[in-house]
């Protein structure tokens, strides 16, 4: 109650001041009444009455101290008054609230992905005793390792579930991937949606509790499974189901097949993945029952809980010596592995790391990225920052005379900076709320950079609290930087000195150059990063791939096979007459396509080159060891080459009748395949390879000759690449050369298959552009986000420069004008006037070119093509620096020089 | 909060008895009643009554309110809450023990 009213009174103090008033006064008309009844004449009833009533204004003030509560009164008074000070201004108050708020709202746009994707522990119940199991990969001889593999084989699983029963939980979640389900009713649309599978008793070890329904349990774990059951995210349940319960029950085709509905796991579960959320959970024993008993195939993560006050070390020391035998077993499958392979494997450690933050593909490539972007947003903020702190500055030199006035007052120092750090957190605050919104904009954009078609990257970006904060304390800190200074400065005024002349002013510049300065440094390193990483996107765009991905659609087509086993280099052996049908259907599908008019060319291929996809085996030259390293193999159909338009430099291209061909089978190999293996392409034509097969050698044999095109990757130099021709499959990707639209060419397509049959279906559509466009995705999030934001920073420097020197021109008007008045000329005073500028972009540029190659050398491995001081990249920078520098010069020193020394002497 | 035994104090005790024995008053009334009591014994500057006042308000030991007085003018009223008889009944008990113990030094002086 007492509190309510101070802080009531506080917000009103005049109605409380007035009211204070009214009751002395009443008191003391009572008091002269009282003494004029006892006949005093009224001046002396009024003069007693005052005197017995004592000093009004002190009890005035002393009542006041009771009844509002002052520290609030104090800063609602700074805040009015910082709020008139704005308003006075308004070009000022536009320019810093709009700078600041871009930075802030850049910042924490940047900070919400990054908390998002990176921070922000999964919400599961106790996060900090989850963890993931991973093992070093292997890598070629020679080349860099660090990678981490952090997939299992089922086996595996039950091995390392059984020997840490007592100190952990164990379950296993597979990554999550994109495949087509359709609702139970008869009308459903066909959707993708992104599945995973997890251990009967995964939501139990993760601590999810089901919205509705039951999740699974160790029913599920069960081998053979006759149960196709799912589990329904909450907000696929939402979308799909309209969150009805009555969801339980009914079926949900997935791939195909039916899975009835068991529940729905709670709200706010996505999986153990930021970025991926899954949609539909499935029992791991539902996956493909080979999957099961093979410790070859490797399909999932394995994650787990700590019992209370286990270490995750004493999870390795348990699992080491089971991980071991795993690995003997591994390398005793394999006895033409490479010795050096052989030995990482043996030597091999399982590692157990924290989980607290899930686990994510995208981290990996995006992580470092992110940071980097951070980064440079941090930079915006700061030359933000200084820019509003020059700013304030040469205010606060306009308010000089305000301020000796307050000082010769007796206003206190500490008093007068609290009031101009008000000022400084008002602007802050209201940028701080722009940015926000900003921020709200501007993040989904960022995670669009992150994704690709196929693989949409979610964030839960959500208002979280953890983002405000962030928000609010980037403002306040923000506050802090610029507004200390400048009101340390300002207050320091001494009242004598500026009362008598502008002596007291001289000491401002300096600390404005100061920021001046400051600046250009952080501005020029921006720029120079943002250079960097424009120039290494330019370089990887401008990369000759070996093929040209122009007009070039790429068609995901399935049809229907008889029952196969999930191994398709084991496929040809097993399926004989499957495999010749469905050859002749894909042989069929492809002439028909490529009669088609409006299209060129078009042929088919197992997977899609740049997607990640790719078998690999030694190379076997007859006479000499197995090859250290395992090359590319890729099944091609006639055609292939004149499709992608990477010449054949010898030899002849496929025929239909290469598939069926005898041992050995011809095959094509590119130049770097043919320099490897067989001293250049003049010798290896006719040569003879083979490559390990099942317990057998697969026996190839060399017919053509095809240039060097890239397969996984833009960014390292072409690989060797053995082209194998096609066996039959129902699932592969046709490639179509056409300059139709690729809406219309879909239909074309969609049409054939159509006619051929037996369930023939297009799958995926995209461009072979985007698909090489998707390797790229980091190289544009960096080129985007950073060039974006040096153009930001570059333009706040600018602004800045421009700021100090019409200051400078004006405060230096009288100097100016007598020097015109004595017949200077126009240069002389142009270069007066940038001659110190001049020095601190100078000192500005070689600090910030510091700065930027220290900062580059940290992220080098970004960075494609580009040197350690690379000349372009420099030059560039330092050409756009100087140009923008010289744009926000001309102006103040157009000024300056037409300066007409009359009317700049009378203005004094 | 205040210290005890200070004139503070003294000052309280006595308003507040006022305050408890006469009803609602307005500050002016709450001085004549105190020097009526007091036989002008405890003369106080009249003004310093008010902060008094006020310190008390926020305490919550008395409310006040405007209202129209006996002579149709507007006036703050003090009213005594219970807060502030409780106060009264321990503050009064420790003055009667302090004044007992300051007449006995003074006494054996």
């Amino acid at each position: 109650m007492s509190w309510l009213s101070r802080f009531k009174n506080a917000l009103r103090p005049r109605r409380l001041d007035e009211d204070l008033a009214a009751e002395m006064a009443d008191h003391l008309e009572r008091r002269v009444a009282a003494l004029r009844a006892k006949g005093l004449g009224s001046d002396e009833a009024l003069r007693q009455a005052r005197a017995r009533f004592g000093n009004v204004t002190r009890l005035h003030e002393e009542s006041r101290g009771f009844r509002l509560w002052a520290g609030l009164e104090g800063t609602l008074q700074d805040i009015r008054y910082a709020w008139r000070g704005m308003r006075k201004s308004p070009a000022f108050a536009i320019t810093a609230v709009l700078s600041l708020a871009l930075a802030i709202g850049a910042n924490t746009a940047i900070y919400s992905i990054v908390d998002a994707a990176i921070l922000r522990p999964l919400p599961l119940p106790e996060p900090d005793r989850l963890f993931l199991l991973s093992w070093p990969d292997i890598s070629d001889p020679g080349s860099p390792s660090g990678q981490e593999r952090d997939t299992f084989s089922y086996p595996e699983y039950l091995q390392f579930a059984a020997v840490t029963k007592p100190v952990a939980r164990l379950t296993f979640v597979s990554s999550p991937n994109r495949v087509e389900a359709q609702g139970p009713n008869p009308d459903a649309p066909l959707e993708k949606v992104n599945k995973a599978f997890i251990s009967g008793e995964g939501f139990d070890v993760l601590g999810v509790r089901p919205a509705v329904g039951r999740l699974f349990s160790a029913e599920e774990d069960r081998i053979p499974q006759s149960r196709a059951v799912a589990v329904l995210s909450y907000d696929y349940w939402r979308k799909r189901f309209q969150a009805d319960p009555a969801a339980v029950g009914r079926y949900l085709k997935v791939q195909e097949k039916a899975y009835e509905i068991v529940g729905v796991a709670r709200k706010g579960f996505f999986g153990v993945e930021p970025g991926e959320f899954v949609d539909v959970w499935l029992p791991g024993t539902l996956y493909e029952s080979r999957a099961l008993s093979d410790s070859g195939w490797h399909w999932f993560r394995i994650l787990g809980r700590l019992a209370p006050g286990v270490s995750r070390d004493q999870i390795q020391a348990r699992l080491q010596p089971s991980f071991h035998d795993f690995q003997v077993q591994r390398v005793s499958q394999f006895p033409t592995i490479p010795s050096a392979i052989k030995k990482q494997f043996l030597e091999s450690v399982i590692r157990v790391h924290s989980a607290a933050t899930g686990v994510s593909n995208l981290r990996k490539t995006f992580s470092r990225p992110l940071w980097i972007v951070f980064g440079v947003a941090a930079g915006v903020l700061l030359i933000a920052c200084a820019n509003v702190a020059s700013l304030l500055l040469a205010r606060s030199t306009a308010r000089v005379a305000e301020m000796a006035m307050r000082v010769s007052l007796g206003a206190a120092r500490a008093r007068l900076i609290r009031q101009m750090l008000t000022e400084s957190l008002l602007l802050s605050l209201m940028a701080g709320g722009l940015g926000w919104l900003l921020a709200r904009g501007i993040a989904p954009l960022l995670v669009s950079l992150l994704s690709t078609k196929d693989a949409p990257a979610q964030f839960v970006l959500a208002i979280d609290t953890r983002v405000l904060f962030f928000c609010i304390g980037v403002s306040s800190a923000s506050a802090v930087l610029f507004g200390l200074l400048p009101a340390w400065q300002a207050s320091g005024v001494q009242p004598m000195l500026c009362l008598r002349s502008s002596i007291g002013q001289a000491r401002r510049p300096k600390l404005g150059k100061v920021f001046v300065s400051v600046q250009v440094a952080c501005a020029f390193c921006l720029v120079l990063v943002g250079a960097a990483f424009l120039f290494s996107l330019g370089n990887l765009l401008r990369v000759d791939p070996g093929f040209d991905a122009r007009n070039v659609a790429v068609l995901e087509i399935t049809t229907e096979t008889a029952p196969r086993s999930g191994d398709p280099v084991e496929w040809n052996a097993t399926h004989p007459g499957e495999q010749e049908r469905l050859r002749n259907l894909m042989f069929q599908f492809q002439g028909r396509v490529a009669s088609q008019p409006g299209v060129q060319s078009a042929a088919f291929a197992w997977w899609p080159i740049f997607e990640g996809g790719g078998w690999s085996e030694q190379v076997i030259i007859p006479g000499q060891a197995p090859s250290e390293r395992e090359e590319i193999l890729y099944r091609v159909s006639p055609g292939y080459f004149a499709a992608l338009r990477t010449p054949l430099l010898a030899g002849r291209d496929f025929q239909p009748a290469d598939s069926s061909a005898r041992q050995p089978t011809p095959t094509i190999v590119n130049e770097a395949f043919a320099r490897k293996y067989f001293n250049g392409s003049s010798n290896a034509l006719g040569r003879e390879f083979s490559y390990p097969f099942g317990k057998s050698l697969q026996r190839e044999v060399i017919v053509g000759i095809a240039s060097d095109a890239y397969y996984y990757d833009l960014r390292k130099s072409a690989d060797p690449i053995a082209y194998l021709p096609t066996e039959g499959t129902g699932g592969f990707i046709l490639y179509v050369r056409s300059p139709l639209k690729l809406g219309s060419l879909t239909r074309l397509v969609e049409r054939e298959a159509r006619a051929i049959g037996s369930g023939t279906r297009v799958r995926e559509i995209t461009t072979l552009e985007t698909i090489v466009g998707n390797t790229l995705l980091r190289e544009k999030l960096l080129a985007g986000v950073g060039g974006t934001f040096a153009g930001f920073g570059l333009l706040l420097a600018a602004i800045g420069l421009f700021g100090l020197l019409s200051y400078s021109v004006g405060r230096r008007t009288k100097e100016i004008g007598i020097r015109a008045a004595l017949g200077a000329r126009r240069g002389e005073i142009v270069s007066l006037v940038l001659r110190d500028v001049s020095a601190l972009v100078g000192a500005g540029l070689v600090a910030g070119l510091t700065a930027a190659l220290a900062v580059m050398a940290l992220f080098r491995s970004l960075l494609f093509g580009i040197q350690k001081a690379d000349p372009l990249v420099m030059g560039t920078a330092i050409g756009l620096f100087l140009l923008t520098g010289l744009v926000a010069a001309c102006l103040p020193a157009q000024r300056a020089a037409t300066l007409d020394p009359v009317s700049a002497l009378r203005e004094e | 909060m205040a210290k005890p035994n200070s004139a503070q104090t003294a000052l309280d005790l006595v308003v507040l008895t006022v305050l408890d024995r006469r009803g609602p008053l307005h500050g002016y009334g709450i001085a004549t009643a105190i020097e009526d009591l007091s036989e002008e014994a405890l003369r106080i500057e009249e003004g310093s009554l008010y902060p008094a006042l006020h310190r008390m308000e926020e305490l919550g030991w008395i409310t006040a309110g405007w209202k129209i007085s006996e002579t149709k003018r507007r006036a703050r009223f003090y009213r005594i809450t219970n807060t502030g008889k409780k106060q009264l009944a321990s503050e009064s008990a420790r003055w009667a023990s302090f004044s007992a113990g300051v007449s006995r030094v003074l006494r054996h002086a």
